[in-house]
């Protein structure tokens, strides 16, 4: 295990009231900047639909946690042709997705003090297709939508501390 | 300075493109890009050719950034060759941690072209 995982994870980190406005900070930035577009919250039903792509990573240590981002296919597919100017293709959705959830959470956990050192990410799973349920042990949930180009985007923070 | 050799080191491959692309954006001038998914991949890749300039995530299966640094220095024709590591960690420790090992510096995820170039064009002043 990292030091300074070890050393600082009995100090566990608790979601405050504006962990939602830090997380809709984090995805704007990486939007922005990887992907070339703004996304601004967004007010959309929360259910599955069919044909969603869902990234997925875990934080271990001072936050245990699920970090997931899950969005409509064409979502994805225009996400990762715009990560990779104009020429990605299918066969690199999956990988797109999983960066922008990496880098989401990572960025999001950089904005909390002292949450950073103590607190792991694993490389990230993405899932496509709309027919499976996600478990988790989760008993805190946090849920950020926002909109791009006009469709959903679910963030969701599934902490287990 | 002419046209560098550069290997970008990420166990994804959009993100290797990326940091292909920023490289162009911030007006460096490539004559190849090497590409590996690990460390493991980047040492073979180094065995066979030396480059001007190495980037690396720190994250990564098989052989991370960090074990990829220590690696690095045992090969004759890299051992001096700078190394800038890509993270997604906003980890000070990883960072210090990849500075001690031998990283001349780092750049966190996400990043803009200028980012890369503020970091990296330093380190390639003496190339000639």
């Amino acid at each position: 295990m990292n030091p300074a995982l070890s050393e600082k994870s009995a100090a566990r980190f608790r979601p405050d009231a504006t962990w939602p406005t830090l997380i809709h900070a984090a995805a704007h930035e990486v939007f922005q900047m990887m992907v070339g577009t703004e996304v601004q919250p967004g007010d959309f039903p929360p259910e599955p639909q069919k044909g969603e792509v869902s990234a997925m990573v875990g934080l271990a240590g001072t936050l245990c946690a699920v970090f997931r981002i899950r969005c409509p296919q064409d979502v994805a597919a225009s996400i990762a042709t715009k990560m990779l100017g104009g020429q990605g293709d299918s066969s690199q959705v999956c990988d797109a997705m999983g960066e922008i959830c990496n880098m989401v959470a990572g960025n999001f956990k950089g904005k909390i003090s002292g949450l950073s050192d103590g607190c792991m990410l694993s490389v990230p799973t993405v899932v496509m297709g709309g027919d499976f349920n996600v478990y988790s042990t989760g008993q805190e949930r946090l849920e950020v939508t926002l909109t791009y180009d006009g469709k959903p985007v679910w963030l969701t923070l599934e902490i287990s501390n | 300075m002419r046209p560098i050799r550069v290997l970008i080191v990420d166990d994804s491959a959009v993100m290797r493109k990326i940091v292909e692309r920023s490289l162009r954006q911030a007006g460096i001038e490539i004559l190849e890009v090497l590409e590996a998914g690990n460390g493991v991949e980047g040492l073979a890749a180094l065995q066979q050719t030396g480059v001007d300039l190495i980037l690396s995530d720190i994250n990564m299966p098989a052989m991370d950034g960090l074990e990829f640094l220590q690696g690095l220095r045992c090969l004759d024709n890299s051992k001096n060759t700078p190394v800038v590591m890509i993270t997604t960690e906003g980890s000070e420790s990883r960072v210090v941690e990849a500075l001690s090992a031998g990283a001349r510096g780092y750049i966190r995820k996400p990043f803009t072209p200028d980012q890369v170039k503020e970091r990296v064009t330093p380190l390639l002043e003496g190339v000639r």
